[in-house]
């Protein structure tokens, strides 16, 4: 099984809608999808668990993902933090 | 799996029109609006409490075509929704035990990805394990 992991630093805050949204993204996808901030990790696919990150901006977050289309799941959710973080919410 | 397949609708039953209301707004903003999420509270004439007339219109409403997945605030609405359900036979429809804000959430997000009604309710239930702090 294919594995990919990038990282990228947060321009804003995680909150509730951006969570959402790579919440529906990573759900997307076949693949295990994780994030992590800090010392927590958790399951892309959890709204909850993403949002109980208090991911902030400035702090560095990582998606990693193992399965068939791990690739394309780490591309979207990295796509998703740089542009979601920014408008916040 | 296919962005034009229904997706499970998600029923919101509070004893509080506004709770119901609010937490529906709240999990459809979050989810990115491609989830039918109603709200069913407070009785008839709007006070406090629960309608099984309600809850039954908004189950109607919220089926895409995938079931639906209603989620109670306290346990006493329960009651209601079971007498709802006895009513419809044949309706694909699952009664959750889940948190109410937090299981709406995780639910209508889940819904919104295209899982089906079993992985939607897993996905609120699951919520009572998600710690805030």
């Amino acid at each position: 099984m294919p594995a990919s992991s990038e990282s990228i630093t947060l321009t804003g805050d995680l909150h509730a809608r951006p969570a959402g949204a790579l919440a529906v993204a990573a759900g997307r996808f076949a693949a295990k999808v994780s994030v992590t901030a800090g010392s927590k990790t958790v399951d892309a696919k959890s709204v909850l668990g993403v949002m109980g990150l208090g991911a902030t901006s400035g702090q560095q977050v990582t998606v990693s993902a193992d399965g068939p289309d791990a690739g394309e799941a780490v591309a979207a959710l990295i796509a998703i933090l740089s542009e979601a973080t920014r408008v916040g919410g | 799996m296919s962005d034009e397949a229904p997706r499970v609708g998600i029923v919101l039953v509070s004893h509080s029109v506004r709770l119901a209301e609010g937490a529906a707004d709240l999990a459809g903003q979050v989810s990115g609006g491609t989830v039918r999420v109603l709200a069913a509270g407070g009785t008839e004439d709007g006070e406090l409490g629960t309608s099984a007339e309600k809850v039954a219109r908004a189950v109607a409403g919220a089926e895409a075509g995938a079931g639906v997945l209603v989620l109670p605030d306290l346990g006493s609405a329960v009651l209601t929704v079971r007498a709802m359900l006895a009513d419809m036979p044949g309706a694909r429809v699952v009664l959750a035990d889940a948190p109410f804000v937090e299981g709406a959430v995780a639910a209508t997000v889940t819904a919104a990805a295209g899982a089906d009604l079993k992985a939607v309710a897993t996905a609120a239930e699951e919520a009572w394990h998600a710690r805030k702090l």
